[in-house]
Formats: C-alpha cells, structure tokens, sequence
C-alpha cells in the first residue's frame, strides 16, 4: 500500500516543469540572505528537506558531492528546510556537513509555489531559470537519474 | 515562399540560394552536404544538370570546383548585405518588443495603482558604517504589506546610491499610520532591530515616502528616518 502510494506520487506530473521558477528570498541557517533569481545563468538545484526525513540526510550528501564536482561548470545548490520548528531546522541544518547553503522556510511559503508533496524531493532548473526535472524519493536509481538530467542541464 | 524576419537565418539563406543563379546553387549544393536540417528541403537536381531557374544562364565551367566559387570573397560580400539587413530588422523587433513591454507595465501599473489611491514606499541607503540591513517589515495602519529580506547583492546596491522601491499599493484619502521596522546587524555586529513611524495624510494625489538608512557620526549609530515626498 505504502509502495504504491510512493510510486504513484513519484509518477504523478509536476505542473511546474517547463516553467518559469518561482522567485524567492530566504534566510540561510548560517550565512547571508539567498534570492533564487541572482542565480539566473547557473544550473540551479533545490532540495527540499525536514528534520525529521530520513533519507534526506543521504540525499544531501549525496547533492553535496555533485557539487563539488559541477560548481566550476555553473552548478549552484541550495537545501530547503521547511520545519515548522525553526530551532531544530536550524540544528539539523548544522548537523549536515555540507558546502551550500541550507535555507529555512518555517512559513513553508517557497514549499507551498514549488508544490512540494514529499520528502526529500529534489527540483532542477536550468540556466534560464526554468523548472526541467523533479525527483521526489532518493535511492541509487534516481541518483543515477539526477547525475543524468543534472548533465544534460550543465551541458546546454 | 516568402522570407520572414523570423526565419532561421541559415535556413533564409539557403531559400534565398535556391531562387538565385548557378553559383547560388551550388552554394545551396554545399549547404545540403553540411547542414543536418537540409535534409528537410526537398531535393533538388543533381550537379551535372543545370536548375530549372538558370535556364537562360550559360552553365559553370565543369572544369571549376564548385568549392572555389563557393568560399570567394566575391561570394561573402554579396551574402553580407542580406544578413546585415536581417540583423538590422531582428534588432529593430527586439526594440519594438521591449518599447511595447515597457508601455504594457505603465498601463497595467496606471490601472491597478491609479495616480488618486496610490502610495508608493522607497527605501535608500548611505555609507552603511554602523548597520548592516537584513530584513525591513513594513506596516500600515498596523497591518503589515510587505515583509523584505535583503541579500548581500541587494545592499551592495543601495549602498552603492540605489534607491529601491519597496512597496506600491492603494490607499484610500485620509489619515495614515506608517511603521517600518529594519533588522540587521549593527554596531560591533550585534543583531539591530529598530523602528520608525510616521503619521502622513494622504491626498487626492499618488503618495510617496522615503525611508532612509543613515550613519549618524556623533552617536556612532545608525539612524531611521521616514521622509514624506511633498
């Protein structure tokens, strides 16, 4: 029952794709301010998390490394907290040893215009700011797929 | 068919080619052999035989390569003027564009903020010694209208002599309560948090107010001011 109600949202359709981004300003857990629109021109990636998701902790890893092999090519990625508790977004935040930047969005205000419906769900957008691939689960398979899509994107 | 301003420039070329004479073709020859998106033109006769539009044109000397007519100097000039001209007129309806955009926004801005209802809240900046801005909340008649948050690039901005126009929005004749509060770091990088109020009348006429970060030396403070524009 469960397998069925991931797999079915794994393959519904994400009404954002092929449009433009929804622009957003938010706090960063440690560090300055974060507008998605001053990234116009990078591949950009956002990861949407919680606390309390178990495979986001893997899957930010995971964005991390891609990171750290991509940034010189353009690639820009930023994790997204939306917590209720903004405390402990903030401690899960730091706990996290990744290099960029984890936004918190207590108001679930940029959760709500990227039409987040589960966790960890991951959202690519390409260098003109438009929304190209969603994956909404994290396992080897769509690791494999998000190394894919994120390569197409950067090589555009 | 008709040439389009819109049309692929290589694709024009190619159509341009094809309605000129012997060298032209065999431009359009070379063109076919090298372009992918040739292969949807439909075909047209071989080499050796000359095109049906080049019946009163003597054919090409069979002893010349086609290549050497095809890349002469003679052959780039005469092509030059045509994609200059389509440059010019790709430019010119780029123009029109962004002038057609720019009247849409005046017209769509005029309709929801009429010049009698329409309050305006600008937001600037000055040297930036003593505060570095985070956030403004922004609240009238105690009821908030915008809440901001400023990244790095935004306060570069103002502190470079920006002026940022924060809010846009309808407030009917009558008296008014303004409150703005700023966050962000101030002296000696403590976190700031102060605010500013201001009673203002709002006429028949737009209404424009300032809200002004500034250093105030004596105190080694910043200071908040909210400017009425008369």
């Amino acid at each position: 029952m469960v397998c069925a109600v991931v797999l079915a949202l794994a393959q519904a359709p994400y009404a954002l794709i092929g449009r433009a981004a929804p622009d957003f300003t938010l706090r960063a857990a440690a560090g300055a301010n974060v507008r998605l629109g001053e990234h116009r021109g990078e591949v950009v990636v956002l990861s949407f998390w919680s606390g309390g998701c178990g495979a986001c902790r893997p899957q930010l890893a995971a964005l991390d490394r891609s990171l750290a092999t991509y940034a010189s090519a353009g690639l820009a990625v930023f994790g997204i907290g939306v917590d209720d508790d903004p405390i402990r977004a903030r401690e899960f935040a730091q706990h996290q040893r990744v290099s960029f930047p984890m936004l918190l969005d207590p108001q679930k205000s940029v959760g709500r215009a990227f039409e987040v419906d589960n966790l960890p769900m991951t959202v690519l957008i390409d260098r003109s700011g438009t929304v190209r691939y969603v994956l909404r689960d994290f396992s080897a398979s769509s690791n494999e797929i998000y190394f894919r899509q994120l390569r197409a994107l950067l090589n555009e | 068919m008709p040439y389009s301003p819109l049309m692929n420039p290589a694709v024009a070329r190619r159509r341009r080619a094809a309605h000129a004479g012997a060298p032209a073709g065999l431009l359009l020859l070379l063109a076919l052999a090298v372009t992918p998106l040739a292969l949807a033109v439909p075909p047209v006769a071989p080499a050796t035989a000359p095109p049906a539009s080049t019946a009163g044109v003597p054919p090409a000397d069979a002893t010349t390569p086609p290549a050497a007519s095809a890349g002469t100097p003679a052959a780039d000039a005469a092509e030059n003027p045509d994609t200059r001209g389509l440059d010019t007129e790709v430019q010119g309806l780029k123009k029109d564009a962004v002038d057609l955009n720019k009247d849409l926004f005046i017209l769509e801005e005029e309709l929801l903020f009429p010049a009698n209802t329409q309050v305006a809240v600008f937001l600037s900046m000055d040297v930036g010694n003593f505060f570095a801005l985070d956030s403004v909340q922004l609240r009238i008649d105690d009821k908030e209208v915008i809440n901001y948050l400023y990244t790095p690039r935004e306060v570069q901005a103002l502190l470079k002599g920006g002026v940022q126009r924060l809010y846009l929005g309808n407030l009917k004749v009558g008296r008014h309560e303004l409150v703005a509060y700023f966050n962000g770091q101030g002296p000696n990088d403590r976190p700031y948090k102060r605010g500013a109020t201001i009673r203002f009348e709002k006429g028949v006429g737009a209404k424009y107010l300032e809200l002004k970060i500034d250093d105030r030396q004596q105190k080694l403070q910043p200071e908040f001011v909210i400017k009425d524009w008369e």
